[in-house]
């Protein structure tokens, strides 16, 4: 196995850097030390020229961002850790904090002294309970020794952070809908610009910034830009905490250099394929990312390169199928899940993902028609790019790349209408095409979600 | 936003706009329609419905239009010259159209749905959709008003934006997400917005509709006329729609000086008043009952009675412009006399002759342009809704908001309320006044604060509850001087404004020119020949004088003094001691006992005319049908009653009385006079408990009669409101049964307790079913009360 | 009946102070009234409501966006299984399937006859790397079984708390709620 450097993972495994005192121990809050005895603007530049990009997805400069904000606005501006983490796939936000909660709050309290913040938040996934009362205990103890609150390790800034906890919706990490939702409204996502930076939480310049992204801002001021820059590759500095699950034979989160061919992660991290049996197909950043093939072992995970080979890093959650697993299941799994998370603002999301999924539905089934492909290859088109917001992309990437890459396995569904995997389809006595969820609601009311897609 | 021109281009045609202009309304100004669903040009963008998408040079995604802000050198391709646009927009009415029901035949929007027209324009010709569609119970009421169909929505957030953005009232929300996303209301409730009406015109499908208009037409039978909408004196720009001869729909028209795209749900849905059985069309003359008889007839028995007699005439909200200015002439040239009003109160003072003197001191365009907004003595959203629509805009866009009035209104929670006594308005103002150099920090110090940070961009407007007691106003308007505000005293009524302007006012004379100021009235003489110098009586004073009979003509002119005026005993006695009784109007009603002739009037739908708004801006009416029978115009009646005197108007047409009256109405400065408390003194401070009261924006008026399902969704229970202080101190509880007793007479009425009436006042909505508060008023609209619990009353006691 | 009792009003009104501006608060008060009631009922969102000063629409309109806020009654615990990609893969579905039987979910049906379990199919629960995951009152089951399933939905049954994978697990469904409002924590 090879053993990169381990920035933001390096404790994992030590229960005693979970308490308050143990993180410091190993150094905590010695980023947060350094950045208070510099200027704002100096933790800006420092962060800006570690090159650090956010992990959250889309790659945006971290101190980029933060320069953006303005502060000559008369408001006041705040920094939003999105801990809503749900892209399917994705596990690392969830156990950087369970493991080393400190180091996230470290990260919120720099940027927040950054951009001259006295009010931070902290958006968790509703069905992270265990989690969010880790958090809640590390602030607690942040608040009991003088790291938050009226003077910030005996400095004049001031800082509190709140824990806000979500209530179940994927679309919510999205920065505009998490903004809707934590200011009490329906998680919608609103029109950008004006970005968050300059117009965010009631409306006011804010922060965004993912749990990851936020770990490795204590660990670039205690050690300085250029010690990042020299991990990862010059465009993707830095490590990156890649989930692996699915058929593996050690699924887990593995911090490795950007750069790092996917093999690497697979065969000497995650022990290679399940059973030893054939690699199938992997997302390389969650299910909203493009799937690659056996043929992208060597593909290295860095932004640039795995764009390059016809996807994204997204947020680095590799989910591996094997030749037993079956690809048009795979895919009308993925994109149900986005059928159900659209938030229904826009049209083509809102109908396009149902569409599909009830296309994928009757293929599943053995009830495909052989105009289906050529409708699902015109859809895909007509739905990429075409949403309000990134959500209907990331479900359009399994279609795309299950028709790209596994064609056949849809053909054969239709020829033989049945599941070539599971032997279950309309060939093998299943009598009705599925019905798709009818919603019957008591009206005027709720009609529960999962009656109307079931 | 800067507003410097940006110049680009679009479909290769060149185009120079502000700054910050949307690419789709910089299109539609080439006359380049981009189709859109969600997209409306008074709400905020909202990009949901994805229809409008353009292709923008250098950019890699299609964009939409609706919320891409245009930038320089731009080059923007629509659907006309982009084969990818045109591909993405039917795609697009593709997903639309997937769950939407092939029910054209039975929609009501059949005919004039984006959706359909689009469909057939662009639309593939069968659906590539197999599954069933998404099925909803339908259609569900959301009121007496509005229903709903869920299959049909396009889930554009029209509606839902405009309760949120516009009106505030958000009875109507989008529920649920992704494909189980729908508008709905919350069990129990009523969409009981006065603005209901609007979502209904700006849902660009069938998903939401009218009951009154539910299966009534089809667009191809009507005949439409643009006009004004004579309920308020808003002015609101309305399209009526007529089959048949009949009116069976109203529609707001988009005109940003006055009412932008809306109109209420009064203006609406309150047309059939002058389709009810009750309206008499033919002349009526006292023989051995009322019988029929021609105009001439029985304008010439009217002549007799009034050839050398003392007339008074008493006159309604709801004469046009010209009407007004008619009347005024043949009252002064040919009847003689000055005695002629037609206010419910208001007995002088500047404010009230700068209103007349003076148009347009204040516009809807400074109420939205506005820093600061002071209301007084208005409930605008009752009173003039579509300027309270104006004050919340103006809120949105950052002007503080301030109402002082003696109970709380609908701008509650944009603005700051200062809860007074009815009457002691003026004290308050003072005190305001005070604070401008005093300072301090309560909400007079607030307001006076904000008003002068706001100087030019302050605005005063002052309303009725001001009437009664005019140093108010003027007490308003001199706040208003001292720090350079705007000022308007808003009339309600539709033909206040234009009343008031051509002096049908008993010491008003065209133009604000006072009777008893020789030189003033000499400028009116040297038009119009000699007139009276004596002032007049006003409303109250002509019924007074009837009632001692004083009087040998009482004419009433689309007024009931039985329930518009304070004192239904004064005019009970006045009717009766009366020598003759005219009545002009659409019908007869309670006065029917006492009229000894009736002129038939044609409705506002069936005439051409002005209006004059509360600005004192004119508005256009025009005629949607003919007049029914052998009703006509007011003017024409007021002309033919001078012909037989025996004398002539000189006011053959419309056009001769705007040529005519022009000059006279032309703006004209007064005289500046002091505006402190002045010889009257000070308004008496009332110590005890009073009852005030005005109409409600639907109530029991006549022109509401037949409106069912908008009384249905509108119209109160009576009721008094009082403040929890007093409740608690009279023991009445919240719900429970409270006597209202006053000099005139006393009632049973459910209590509402809460702190949104001034402490000390109680207030009872004028004219709500099953309770003419008349009855209960001594000559004023705000009388000493005296309360105390009662039983719930027997059914025929109830209020 | 008014759902907040005046001790759980004060603790609202705690929440809301949480906050620059009252309506951010709205998440919590839902937990707040669902730990009361095992979910939001109209009365419920009507009190929410009034607290925040928003007519009812617009809390609900807010309650139904999310999905752990519950529209109708709840089984005392709420055993979620993800059947997402990475669990999917791993036995998610038959997970799925086994917790039904157990809870005695007869096809359509969520919850219990007997109000002991509500049983629902989830997406990704973040955990992929212990596939397949089952929450009960959202504490974390991993590499659960079909007979690991049974075995939980047995406990619960007798009343124990099953130790999760990770940290510590909420007594039943309030008790969870009572904790995502914000105003108990893990023990
Ligand atoms: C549909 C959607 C879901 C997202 N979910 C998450 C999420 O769960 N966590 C996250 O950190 N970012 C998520 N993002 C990305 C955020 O919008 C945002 O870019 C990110 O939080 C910024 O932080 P970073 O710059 O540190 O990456 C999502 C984006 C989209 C379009
Ligand atoms: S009801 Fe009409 S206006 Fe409202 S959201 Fe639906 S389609 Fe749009
Ligand atoms: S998911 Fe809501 S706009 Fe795309």
């Amino acid at each position: 196995m090879s053993d990169g450097p381990r920035i933001i993972t390096a404790h994992w495994g030590d229960e005693r850097v979970i308490p308050y005192e143990g993180y410091v121990r190993v150094g905590g809050y010695e980023g947060l030390r350094r950045a208070l005895a510099m200027s704002p603007e100096e933790v800006i530049a420092e962060v800006k020229a570690s090159g650090l990009r956010g992990r959250g997805g889309a790659g945006f400069p971290t101190g980029v961002k933060w320069s953006f904000v303005p502060q000559d606005t008369g408001k006041p501006t705040y920094v939003v850790c999105n801990f809503d983490e749900s892209e399917p796939g994705t596990f690392n936000n969830r156990e950087l904090v369970e493991r080393e909660p400190h180091q996230v709050l470290e990260g919120i309290a720099i940027a927040a002294y950054a951009i001259r913040s006295n009010l931070a938040f902290i958006y968790c996934r509703g069905e992270f309970l265990w989690p969010g009362s880790v958090l809640r205990r590390a602030l607690e103890e942040a608040y009991e020794h003088g790291v938050l609150g009226e003077r910030v390790l005996g400095t004049d800034h001031r800082l509190d952070v709140v824990l806000h906890r979500g209530a179940g919706a994927y679309i919510c990490g999205e920065e505009t809908a998490l903004l809707s939702s934590l200011e009490g409204y329906r998680g919608q996502p609103r029109q950008r610009p004006p970005f968050p930076a300059i117009e965010g939480l009631y409306a006011s310049p804010t922060v965004i910034n993912n749990v990851e992204t936020l770990c490795f801002v204590p660990h670039i001021l205690r050690n300085g830009a250029s010690w990042f820059t020299s991990i990862g590759t010059e465009r993707s500095p830095g490590t990156k905490v890649f989930s692996i699950s699915g058929k593996v034979e050690r699924p887990g989160n593995y911090e490795l250099p950007m750069g790092t061919p996917f093999r690497v992660l697979l065969e000497e991290h995650a022990g290679g394929v399940l059973g030893g049996r054939a690699l199938k197909a992997w997302t390389p950043g969650g299910s909203s990312t493009p799937m690659l093939t056996a043929e992208h072992l060597d593909v290295a995970l860095d932004f640039e390169s795995v764009q390059q080979a016809g996807s994204m890093l997204g947020t680095g959650a590799v989910m591996v199928m094997d030749e037993t697993d079956c690809m048009v299941e795979a895919v009308r799994r993925m994109v149900r899940f986005y059928a159900h998370e659209s938030c229904g603002k826009c049209t083509p999301c809102r109908e396009g993902t149902w569409w599909v999924s009830r296309v994928l539905d009757r293929i599943e089934a053995g009830y495909g028609r052989p105009e289906d492909l050529p409708l699902l290859e015109d859809l895909v088109p007509n739905l990429l790019f075409r949403g309000f917001c990134p959500l209907l992309d990331g479900a359009v990437s399994p279609v795309a790349s299950g028709l790209r890459h596994f064609r056949e396995e849809f053909e054969r569904h239709i020829e033989e209408r049945r599941c070539p995997f599971t032997g279950r389809g309309s060939a093998t006595g299943v009598a009705e095409p599925p019905a798709p969820p009818a919603p019957q609601e008591p009206a005027p009311g709720p009609v529960p979600l999962s009656e109307v897609l079931g | 936003m800067s507003r410097e021109p940006v110049t680009l281009t679009i479909d290769g045609r060149e185009i120079t706009v502000p700054a910050g202009t949307l690419v789709i309304r910089a299109a539609e100004r080439l006359g380049i329609e981009i189709p859109r669903f969600c997209d409306h040009p008074f709400l905020a963008p909202a990009g949901a419905c994805r229809q409008c998408y353009v292709e923008i040079e250098g950019q890699a995604k299609l964009v939409t239009s609706c919320t891409t802000r245009v930038a320089p050198d731009m080059a923007v391709r629509t659907q006309v010259t982009s084969e990818l646009v045109r591909r993405a927009q039917a795609a697009n009415l593709e997903f639309l159209l997937l769950n939407h029901p092939l029910d054209c035949p039975v929609c009501d929007r059949g005919g004039e749905c984006p959706l359909q027209d689009q469909a057939l324009a662009f639309g593939p010709g069968e659906s590539r959709y197999i599954e069933p569609k998404r099925t909803y119970r339908k259609p569900i009421p959301l009121s007496p008003l509005v229903n709903l169909d869920r299959e049909r929505c396009v889930l554009c957030a029209r509606c839902t934006r405009f309760c949120d953005e516009i009106s505030g009232d958000r009875f109507i929300e989008l529920y649920d997400r992704g494909a189980g996303e729908r508008v709905s209301i919350a069990a129990g409730e009523d969409f009981r917005s006065p603005f209901s009406g609007n979502t209904i015109q700006i849902c660009p499908v069938g998903a939401l509709t009218a009951t009154p208009y539910r299966f009534v037409a089809r667009p191809f039978d009507l005949s439409s006329t643009d006009s004004t909408c004579a309920h308020c004196a808003a002015g609101c720009a309305i399209r009526v729609d007529v089959r048949r001869g009949k009116v069976v729909r109203v529609l707001a028209r988009d005109d940003v000086e006055v009412n932008d795209a809306w109109i209420c749900d009064k203006g609406r849905f309150a047309f059939a008043a002058p389709d009810r059985p009750e309206r008499v069309t033919t002349p009526l003359v006292r023989a051995r009952g009322l019988e029929p008889a021609s105009f001439q007839e029985v304008l010439g028995e009217i002549a007799a009675r009034c050839r050398g007699g003392r007339v008074g005439i008493l006159v309604g909200g709801r004469l046009a412009d010209e009407d007004a200015y008619a009347l005024s002439k043949l009252a002064r040239t040919v009847l003689g006399t000055n005695d002629l009003d037609h206010r419910r109160a208001f007995h002088g003072g500047r404010a009230e002759l700068l209103a007349a003197a003076r148009p347009m001191s204040v516009t809807y365009r400074d109420v939205e342009e506005a820093a600061a907004i002071l209301v007084v003595g208005l409930d605008a959203e009752q009173e003039l809704p579509i300027l309270h629509l104006r004050i919340r805009k103006a809120a949105r866009r950052g002007a503080r908001v301030f109402v002082l009035h003696a109970r709380r209104t609908r701008l509650h929670d944009l603005g700051e309320h200062l809860l007074v006594r009815p009457g002691h308005e003026a004290f308050a103002l003072e005190r305001i006044r005070e604070a401008l150099a005093a300072g301090g920090d309560g909400p007079e110090a607030r307001i006076a604060a904000a008003l002068a940070e706001a100087g030019e961009r302050a605005v005063v407007l002052a309303g009725p509850r001001l009437a009664e007691h005019p140093l108010a106003a003027d007490v308003a308007l001199g706040l208003a001087e001292r720090v350079g505000a705007r000022f308007a005293l808003c009339a309600r009524r539709a033909g206040d404004r234009g009343a008031l302007r051509a002096g049908v006012h008993p010491t008003l004379l065209p133009g604000g020119r006072r009777v008893t100021d020789d030189v003033e009235r000499g400028q009116v003489e040297a038009v119009w020949g000699p007139i009276p110098a004596e002032p007049g009586r006003d409303a109250m004073g002509i019924l007074r004088a009837a009632a001692g009979r004083e009087l040998d003509v009482l004419y009433l002119v689309g007024v009931d003094p039985l329930r518009d005026l304070p004192d239904p005993a004064l005019a009970r006695r006045a009717l009766a001691n009366a020598g003759y009784t005219v009545i002009q109007g659409l019908e007869l009603g309670e006065l029917e006992p006492y009229a000894d002739a009736f002129l038939p009037a044609a409705a506002a739908a069936e005439r051409d005319g002005r209006v004059t708004t509360w600005e004192g801006r004119p508005r256009p009416l025009r005629a949607a049908r003919a007049p029914l029978g052998l009703s006509r115009p007011d003017w024409e009646i007021f002309v033919g009653l001078a012909e037989a005197l025996g004398a002539d108007l000189g006011l053959g047409s419309l056009e001769a009385i705007r040529a005519e009256a022009e000059p006279l109405l032309a703006p004209r400065e007064v005289p500046v006079r002091s505006s402190a408390w002045g010889a009257a003194g000070p308004p008496q401070w009332i110590e005890e408990r009073v009852l005030f009261t005005y109409p409600l924006l639907v109530d029991e008026g006549r022109l509401l009669e037949g409106a069912t399902e908008l009384k249905a969704a509108l119209e109160e229970e009576p009721f008094a409101e009082i403040h929890r202080e007093d409740a608690e101190a009279l023991g009445v509880a919240d719900g429970g049964w409270v006597r209202v007793r006053t000099s005139a007479g006393d009632a049973v009425v459910r209590a509402r307790v809460g702190e949104t009436v001034a402490p000390g006042a109680v207030f009872v909505p004028f004219n709500q079913p099953g309770l003419p508060v008349a009855e209960l008023l001594a000559g004023r609209f705000t009388v000493g009360v005296h309360l105390e619990p009662a039983a719930e009353p027997a059914a025929e006691e109830v209020a | 009946m008014a759902v907040l009792t005046p001790e759980l009003r004060a603790q609202a009104e705690a929440i809301v102070a949480r906050y620059p501006r009252p309506r951010s608060a709205i998440l919590p008060l839902l937990y707040l009234v669902q730990s009361v009631e095992g979910w939001v009922s109209p009365e419920g969102l009507r009190e929410v409501a009034e607290l925040l000063g928003l007519r009812t629409a617009e809390v609900e309109a807010v309650a139904t966006f999310y999905t752990m806020i519950r529209p109708r009654p709840t089984g005392r615990h709420v055993v979620n299984v993800c059947t997402n990609l990475s669990c999917a893969l791993r036995g998610g579905r038959d997970v799925y399937a086994a917790a039904r039987e157990a809870a005695g979910l007869r096809p359509g049906e969520e919850s219990s006859a007997d109000g002991l379990f509500t049983v629902r199919e989830e997406e990704c629960l973040g955990a992929c790397d212990g596939a397949p995951v089952m929450q009960v009152d959202f504490a974390n089951h991993e590499r659960v079984t079909p007979e690991r399933a049974r075995e939980l939905l047995d406990a619960l049954r007798r009343g124990e708390v099953p130790a999760p994978s990770r940290g510590a697990a909420p007594r039943d469904f309030r008790h969870a709620c009572r904790i995502l409002a914000g105003v108990e924590d893990l023990a």
